[in-house]
Formats: C-alpha cells, sequence, structure tokens
C-alpha cells in the first residue's frame, strides 16, 4: 500500500471515530449546559424552624408559610409579613384537616399543662386536650383512619396515645423505650394505618384501635417516611439507621423490599420524582457526613440511581421541577449553609450559600409564583430558582469533532507529503562490463577475506555471518546488474526460500536461518 | 493534598508537553551520542562500484536527497505548537462557560485530543530528521577527488564506505571473559575499503579499519549490602588502522627499501606497525591511536607508501 494513502486511512479511521463518540454524546443528551440561580424575594429572621410548609392555612385560597421552631408556631403571607404568632413551649406541630371544612388546620402538641394538644384552626387557638399520658414532644400526625381521624402522638419515651379531633383519648401505648423518630400513615390494603419508630430501633404499624399489625427491631432508627411509592394501595417503609443501615420495607407485612448500608448515620430521606415517570417513585437518602443517594422503587425492590455529597450533614432534601420538564431536581441543604440542586443523573449545581446550617426547605406558591422557602438557623428566605441553558448545546460535540477530525485530516496530509527517507544504503554501480568485473573480483576479495579471517579467529561467528550476508547480497547484486545488462554470468548465488539471504550455489543448508534446501 | 499534587502532575505534563512541541518547532532536538561519547551519525553505507566522478556526483545527491526530506518536513514544524494553542484555545471555551457558571467538558476533550495529534505529529515530523552526515563521508569524497586522476582511464574504484557504526554485533571480531566473568568485546570496523587500478598498472587497495573495545554492562553484587547492581557497559578505547597493498606493475617499478619508511617510522598519525615487500607486493599496516585520522593524513600515508617504489628507466 503507498506510503501517502497509509496516513489518510489511519486519520480516516481516527476521525470516523471521533465523530462517532461526538455523535453517541450528542445525540444521547449526555452533555448540557444547565445552570440554576436563585433570587432572593424575602427574608425574615427566624430562627432555627423545626417545620415548615407552605400550606393555606388560613382559608383564603392563598398559599402561606407555616413554620415552627422550638418556641412557636408563625403564620406568613405571600408577602412575608406575619400573620399569626404563638408562642409554646417546646412544640411539635403537624397539619391535618381537623374540623373537615377542607383547610389544613395546625395541631400543636406542646409541654404546657401537663402536655397538652392545641389546634390552630383560622388563626382561632383552642386546646383541645391536656393532661395527657404522654411526655415531652417527639412527633404527632393527624392520621385519617376509616373510623375518622385521629391525633397521634409520641413522646421521648416511647410512649405512643391517640386522641380523636375533639380531645377525646381513643388509646395509649408503650412502644420502644427511646424518642419517637418517625410518624406517618401507611395503607395496608388501601386502608390507612400509622407507621411508628422509635430511636432504639422498634419499627411498628398500627391500626386505628392502636393494635399492633406487625413490628420489627433493627439498628436505632434516626429517620422514618412511608410512602406509598408505586401506587399498589401498600405503602413502603423506608427507614434509616444511626449507623447507616438503610431499609425498605412492606407495610403489609414488614418483609424487607431493600436494604443497604450506605456507611453514615442517615439524616433525611424524601422522596423526589427525579426521572418525572409517575408509575414509580425515586428516593433521596442524606447522610449525616454529606453523602447523597437517590434511589428508585420499581415495586418490587429498589436500585440506587446515583450518589452525590455535600460537605456537611444533610439536613434537608425536598423536590422541585425547577427547569419545568416534569422531572423534580432535589434541593438539598447541609448543616454548613450549603444549598445545592441535584438533577436527575445527579449533577451538582450550587445556589447560593447561607451564613448559619440549614434547617428546612420546602417548595410551593406564594403568590403568583413557586418559590424555595429555605430556613437556616437565623433567618428564613424565599427564592425565586431559575433555570438556565444554552440552547443546542448538546450538539457542540458534534462541532469539536469536526475541528478534530479536520485536523487529524491536514495533519495526515502534512504527513504524506513529506517524502519517505532515503535508504540509507546506497550503490554506485558502473554498468560497463570491465567495471562489474572488477567489482564482482573484488567482492569475491572480500568474502575470501571474511573466510580468511573467521579461520584465524578474528571475527566472531554472528560478525562473520552478518558480513558473508552482506557481501553475498552484493554479488548477488552484482549478478544481476550483469544480467539487466545483458552480459553472460555464471550465477554463484541464490536465495534462500526460507529467510532471503543470498547463498552461494549448491549449499544444502541455509547459514543465516538454518532452512534445509533441496535443490 | 492529593488533589494539588495530580495537578502538579498535569502541569508538568502539559509544560513537557508545551516545551516538546516548541522544541520541534525550533528544530532543538537533543544531539544522540553512542556509548563512545560521541555524536551519533547517519548509518550510511555506500556500494562503490563506478567511475570517481559517477562515485562523487551519486554522493553528492544522496546527501542532497537526504536534505531534501529534511527541509520538506521542516517547513511543518510550527503546525503542532499551533495545534497546541488551538487546543488551549478550545480548553478557554469550557473556561468562558464556567465562568459563565455552566460547566462543560467538551471543550477541553477536543483541546486535549488536539493535544495528542499535536504530540503524534511533532514525533512524525523529528522522525523525518536525519542524521548529520560523518565527516568520514566527506573525506572518503575527498580521497576519491584526490585518487582520480591516478585512476587507469576508464576503469572504476571498488569497494564499500561502511559508516553504520564501529560497535555493531555484526563488527564484533573476539570477545574476552575476564576473571571476574565480564564480557569485553572486540569491535574491528572495516569503514573504507577501496580498490582501483592505477593509471601506471599498479592496483592498489585501501582498507581502513576502527578498532574499538567495549565492556559489556554486568551485574555486580555488593560485598556489604549483598544488593545487586547493574554497572554500564564502558567503552575501553578505540584506534585506527590503515592497510594499504599494492600490486607493483614490475615493468614500471622496482621496489627498494626506504629508511624513512619502515616499521615504527611515524607518517602523520600513523605510525607503520608492519611492512612486507615479498613477491612484488608492498603490504602495510599502520597503527593510528587517534580516535579520528583524516584524510590528508590517509592521502599522506598512501603517498609515503609510494616511497618505495622506483621507476624503472624506460
Amino acid at each position: 500500500m503507498s506510503r501517502k494513502v497509509i496516513p489518510f486511512i489511519a486519520a480516516f479511521v481516527l476521525a470516523c471515530l471521533v465523530m462517532v463518540v461526538a455523535g453517541v454524546f450528542s445525540f444521547s443528551g449526555a452533555v448540557s449546559a444547565e445552570k440554576f440561580g436563585s433570587d432572593q424575594i424575602w427574608t425574615q429572621s427566624y430562627s432555627a424552624a423545626e417545620s415548615m410548609k407552605v400550606i393555606d392555612v388560613t382559608g383564603d385560597g392563598q398559599y402561606d408559610l407555616f413554620i415552627q421552631n422550638i418556641s412557636g408556631v408563625r403564620i406568613y403571607d405571600a408577602g412575608g409579613n406575619i400573620l399569626q404568632d404563638f408562642v409554646y413551649a417546646n412544640p411539635k406541630t403537624t397539619l391535618g384537616d381537623v374540623n373537615g371544612d377542607g383547610v389544613e388546620d395546625i395541631i400543636v402538641y406542646h409541654s404546657g399543662n401537663s402536655f397538652s394538644v392545641d389546634t390552630i384552626i383560622n388563626g382561632q387557638q383552642k386546646t383541645i386536650a391536656s393532661q395527657l399520658p404522654v411526655y415531652t414532644p417527639s412527633r404527632n400526625a393527624v392520621i385519617r383512619f376509616e373510623s375518622g381521624p385521629q391525633i397521634v402522638l409520641g413522646d421521648n419515651g416511647g410512649n405512643l396515645a391517640s386522641i380523636s379531633t375533639n380531645g377525646q383519648l381513643l388509646w395509649q401505648k408503650d412502644f420502644g423505650s427511646d424518642e419517637t423518630r418517625g410518624m406517618d400513615d401507611a395503607r395496608i390494603g388501601g386502608v390507612i394505618h400509622v407507621a411508628i419508630a422509635t430511636y432504639d430501633g422498634s419499627l411498628g404499624v398500627f391500626d386505628s384501635n392502636g393494635n399492633i399489625v406487625w413490628e420489627v427491631d433493627q439498628e436505632q432508627i434516626r429517620r422514618m417516611r412511608a410512602y406509598d411509592l408505586n401506587a399498589d394501595g401498600n405503602s413502603e417503609i423506608i427507614t434509616g439507621g444511626e449507623y447507616g443501615a438503610l431499609f425498605v420495607y412492606n407495610a403489609k407485612d414488614g418483609s424487607v423490599l431493600f436494604s443497604k448500608s450506605i456507611g453514615q448515620a442517615v439524616s433525611e430521606v424524601r422522596t423526589v420524582e427525579l426521572n418525572g415517570d409517575p408509575s414509580s417513585r425515586e428516593f433521596v437518602v442524606g447522610g449525616k457526613e454529606g453523602g447523597i443517594w437517590a434511589f428508585s422503587f420499581n415495586g418490587t425492590t429498589a436500585t440506587q440511581i446515583w450518589t452525590a455529597s455535600l460537605s456537611d450533614k444533610v439536613t434537608e432534601i425536598s423536590g422541585l421541577d425547577i427547569d419545568e420538564d416534569g422531572k423534580e431536581e432535589a434541593v438539598i441543604g447541609d448543616d454548613s449553609g450549603k444549598v445545592a440542586v441535584f438533577t436527575e443523573n445527579g449533577s451538582r449545581n450550587n445556589l447560593p450559600s447561607h451564613n448559619s446550617g440549614i434547617t428546612r426547605i420546602d417548595i410551593g406558591k406564594l403568590g403568583n409564583e413557586r418559590y424555595v422557602v429555605i430556613a437556616d438557623g437565623s433567618d428564613v428566605q424565599v427564592n425565586k430558582v431559575d433555570f438556565n441553558s444554552i440552547p443546542g448545546f448538546q450538539y457542540t460535540p458534534l462541532i469539536v469533532g469536526l475541528v478534530v477530525s479536520a485536523i487529524i485530516l491536514i495533519i495526515a496530509a502534512i504527513l504524506a507529503s513529506i517524502p519517505p527517507k532515503p535508504e540509507m544504503k546506497v550503490s554506485f554501480q558502473d554498468k560497463s562490463k570491465e567495471s562489474l568485473e572488477a567489482q564482482r573480483r573484488m567482492l569475491k576479495e572480500s568474502i575470501a577475506d571474511v573466510e580468511r579471517l573467521r579461520k584465524s579467529g578474528e571475527v566472531t561467528g554472528d560478525a562473520y555471518l552478518a558480513r558473508l550476508k552482506r557481501l553475498r547480497s552484493d554479488l548477488s547484486e552484482n549478478e544481476a546488474a550483469y544480467k539487466t545488462a545483458g552480459y553472460p554470468i555464471k550465477v554463484e548465488t541464490f536465495q534462500c526460500p526460507n529467510c532471503g539471504g543470498t547463498l552461494e550455489l549448491g549449499m544444502d543448508k541455509c547459514e543465516y536461518c538454518g532452512q534445509v534446501i533441496l535443490s | 493534598m492529593p488533589a494539588l499534587c495530580v495537578i502538579a502532575v498535569i502541569g508538568i505534563v502539559i509544560l513537557s508537553l508545551f516545551f516538546y512541541l516548541l522544541n520541534t518547532a525550533r528544530k532543538k532536538t537533543p544531539v544522540n551520542t553512542n556509548v563512545m561519547g560521541k555524536k551519533d551519525f547517519a548509518p550510511v553505507y555506500v556500494s562503490l562500484a563506478d567511475k570517481p566522478d559517477s562515485i562523487m556526483r551519486g554522493m553528492d545527491r544522496f546527501a542532497r536527497e537526504v536534505q531534501t526530506t529534511e527541509k520538506a518536513g521542516d517547513k511543518w514544524r510550527w503546525i503542532p505548537l499551533i495545534i497546541f494553542v488551538t487546543g488551549v484555545g478550545l480548553m478557554m471555551v469550557d473556561g468562558l462557560l464556567l465562568l459563565l457558571g455552566y460547566f462543560s467538558l467538551v471543550f477541553s476533550a477536543g483541546g486535549f485530543l488536539l493535544w495528542i495529534a499535536a504530540f503524534i505529529m511533532a514525533r512524525s515530523l523529528r522522525r523525518s530528521d536525519s542524521l548529520d552526515f560523518s565527516p568520514r563521508y566527506k573525506s572518503t569524497k575527498e580521497i576519491l577527488h584526490a585518487l582520480r586522476d591516478d585512476l587507469k582511464h576508464g576503469s572504476t574504484f571498488t569497494g564499500h564506505l561502511d559508516l553504520t557504526g564501529a560497535l555493531l554485533s555484526t563488527k564484533v571480531a573476539r570477545e574476552a571473559k575476564d576473571a571476574q566473568n565480564r564480557t569485553t568485546k572486540l569491535f574491528a570496523d572495516p569503514w573504507l575499503s577501496l580498490k582501483a587500478k592505477l593509471y601506471d598498472g599498479n592496483v592498489l587497495r585501501v582498507t581502513a579499519i576502527q578498532k574499538s573495545k567495549k565492556r559489556d554492562s554486568y551485574w555486580k553484587r555488593s560485598r556489604i549490602s549483598g544488593k545487586s547492581k547493574l554497572k554500564p557497559e564502558k567503552f575501553k578505547g578505540t584506534e585506527q588502522e590503515l592497510k594499504v597493498r599494492i600490486v607493483v606493475n614490475p615493468e614500471v617499478y622496482k621496489i627498494v627499501p626506504n629508511n624513512e619508511f619502515k616499521p615504527g617510522a611515524n607518517i602523520g598519525k600513523y605510525t607503520i606497525a608492519q611492512l612486507s615487500t615479498d613477491g612484488g607486493m608492498v603490504n602495510v599496516v599502520a597503527t593510528s591511536p587517534f580516535d579520528e585520522v583524516e584524510q590528508s593524513h590517509i592521502l599522506g600515508f598512501l603517498k609515503s607508501t609510494y616511497s618505495l617504489l622506483q621507476r624503472k628507466a624506460s
């Protein structure tokens, strides 16, 4: 093949390879230029929110911002003005429609009057139960059992109590021996139950009468959430342990659907619709060391989609479809004040940092816009998160591939244009008979010299063969020159059929390669 | 800290690549040296069987061809550096995007590919570089030029000029092992062999040989620590030998002794080691301790050898 063609073939193959890779990147959608930013709408001083929700609690059809910390409950309107403010001692709150008017009410479980429950309905504060058989508040939830809504309370010693919406004690129970760390409604065959977890590792599902349906013990539980991830009428209960054990239980019978050790204490678990497929939900787990894991649950088990990290303990996870592509992005905050948006494939985009650790993040419509509300150690901020992308950026690999391919082809053209290095062996041969005879005589003398040197031990075997090979080759060329010039010549050399070395006629074994020659 | 190390390594690699390409562009390549510590020359082998003018023209033409190849590559030598800079430009697009808040590695990947392409091109260009011709190439031409008028009309020089190197395995004359089992090789490189029928009917045969000695590398075990250490090969020295044979035309010359041309006599850089005038032939072997002997000394020695011949009265 021509020396000029080879660089072009190699360049063409390389250029094709580059273009194929560029095409794969372009058309797979793996390449994009996207960024998330945020503009602060308003901020108010509010320290260490424990609970926060964008929700209509006033019944005016406009969403408000409900927020609670260890000293009280406050409602802001969409513009950041305080609508309601209630002072409590060590309250725990939940939201639920207690009076059936279709508006979410605030239920406050607090330490006042020997542990009481208040409702705040349309700004009207009312104590519905007091001197309850539970102690320092830890968790409470409004569970809408088939028999009617109940307010279930859990304290920091494993005591549970349930009261009706008018304050009547319905049942009480001792469950576990430590702080209640999770309380959520869980469906079994479509029927609502309550799932409760305590820090000592007890997890159980209870019916409306407080009877336990099933109970398991595992390592100490830091977080427990219940979701019907695949909408089959049976909830999945996700627990995160003190030592990194992540379990997904079937709420029906407590069987383990998925388990994994993530290597650090689980600090938060939330669902986020990352892939935009409503037939399954994804959940995101945050760790105490800043680790983040996204899982997808397919109805049978969970699979990890991606993993990422923040620099400190993950304190809150929330989902928001920022770029309006039908897929939620996970907005995640950590204890150092960092907030980042993680996309479906786990790529991280930082939002402005806060001066103190993030305590709560919620997303909702305040006024006419959807906002991300972020509460940190000292403030609550309402932000408009926006998304920007460069249109057509996904095709840049093709452009870069074209540039690279063009340069590869130019290089091939340049290299092909350079003439080959001349052979370093040259022969100046006069074609006259006298000259050829003289050369032949000289070569034979030289061969005789080499033979003599070998006999006298002045040349080693390998060197002797190499020199002999060269001289015989010259002799063969001399014979060829004779023939070309048309002079008669008695041929005295032939080529070894195996190695191509020139040998003297009559030899039956090649001196260079050892080949036996039958001729 | 590990990140700093990675950045430092990447920085060193990029700088090395830059200077490699810059030196390619400026044609500043390191001089190759052989085990003798001498500059390496083009490994040329010239088979001689032609008239002196043809040989000299051919040698000039060959040198020109080699130069043409080199010049063809020379005009593209800045291209790899330009491609490198283009790669930097592509990477800067990613940097600009980063400043605007977007993260992209597409252009950096393209730039990296261009750097690889630039490196490959620079290597190819460097490979098209030729080594300089040995001074022996020119001096042989001058010997041929000096002798051309003494050549019998219409006859040719035969022989070879072998500049492929003095320390090739094909030129090992002897091997010897010392008491420590170290191998020393003796090389004989007949770099010039020339035979010519002269105008006066004499036949002149000249062979210039470079004899060298080299000790091979070997493993040496330390007597104290017991560790083995590879000792590099060592060049032990070289000398030049010149063999001259003149088959004297008895119709024109008779051989006469000459007190100034006898064994032990110094003729230029050479010292006569052996001299024989038996059988109507003058056989002389002369040695020189010098690494290199110029053509003037070879020609001078040939002229001195002729002092043994006395023209017969016609």
